[in-house]
């Protein structure tokens, strides 16, 4: 993609994560709970049969699955059976290019839907059979 | 929410060589290094994600995992890989 389109791939791919995130999310109740909200997300991926799915993860000594920064709050998740890394391999491509975007704007549009902020999805390790990010829901008052 | 199941991590002390790449390369932490030993060692194998870095990385193949989820291959699934080409 991004030798096709060039520098705008990875704003396409955000955008149309973003879309596919509001549209998907239009039927969850909404929630102030970040936990509830990525349970709900996640069910409707798997309702729609999307093998994009996600799992959240704690480090062993760490006390809570939900972190408070003065961002706002953050949560790892863990990224295991995913239609983009599998084709990215398919075809010999890197990873964390503007597919991997995409991820980023699906959980923007649907926890903008969903609980009304905005949020980041940050690659920590893009491997081979799994990948780890960081979500951060930003608060009103935290750094954009 | 969280399926993880505790992944099985072997290192095989003869082959491995103490280069440290899969101390470096865990996103987790999951690697300790026995100075003494010059080997690699497993600290917290609950904390692995079963990302399968380790094991791609290292030069001598002296890690292998058990016990964890493999994901789905579409290598040969042509008709999946002929959709999402257009794509790439």
């Amino acid at each position: 993609m991004e030798e096709a389109i060039g520098e705008s791939a990875n704003s396409i791919s955000y955008l149309a994560g973003k879309n596919l995130g509001k549209n998907l999310s239009r039927t969850i109740p909404k929630t102030d709970n970040l936990e509830q909200a990525l349970q709900a997300t996640r069910d409707v991926l798997v309702k729609n049969g999307f093998l994009w799915l996600f799992e959240t993860f704690k480090m062993h000594d760490q006390p809570d699955l939900v972190q408070q920064t003065p961002e706002g709050q953050e949560i790892s998740l863990v990224f295991r059976d995913c239609m983009i890394r599998q084709s990215l391999f398919r075809f010999g491509h890197c990873q964390k290019g503007s597919l991997c975007t995409m991820m980023n704007g699906f959980f923007a549009g649907a926890l903008e839907t969903v609980m009304g902020a905005d949020s980041a999805l940050e690659i920590i390790h893009a491997g081979e059979n799994a990948c780890m990010k960081k979500l951060t829901i930003r608060s009103a008052g935290g750094a954009a | 929410m969280s399926t993880a199941q505790t992944v099985e991590i072997h290192v095989h002390e003869q082959a491995c060589r103490g280069c440290e790449m899969c101390v470096d390369i865990c996103p987790t932490k999951v690697f300790g290094f026995d100075e003494d030993k010059r080997l690699c060692t497993v600290g917290h194998a609950q904390d692995c994600i079963a990302c399968l870095s380790c094991a791609y990385i290292c030069p001598s193949g002296a890690i292998t995992h058990s016990n964890y989820h493999q994901v789905k291959n579409f290598y040969r699934d042509l008709e999946f890989s002929k959709r999402m080409g257009k794509f790439l």
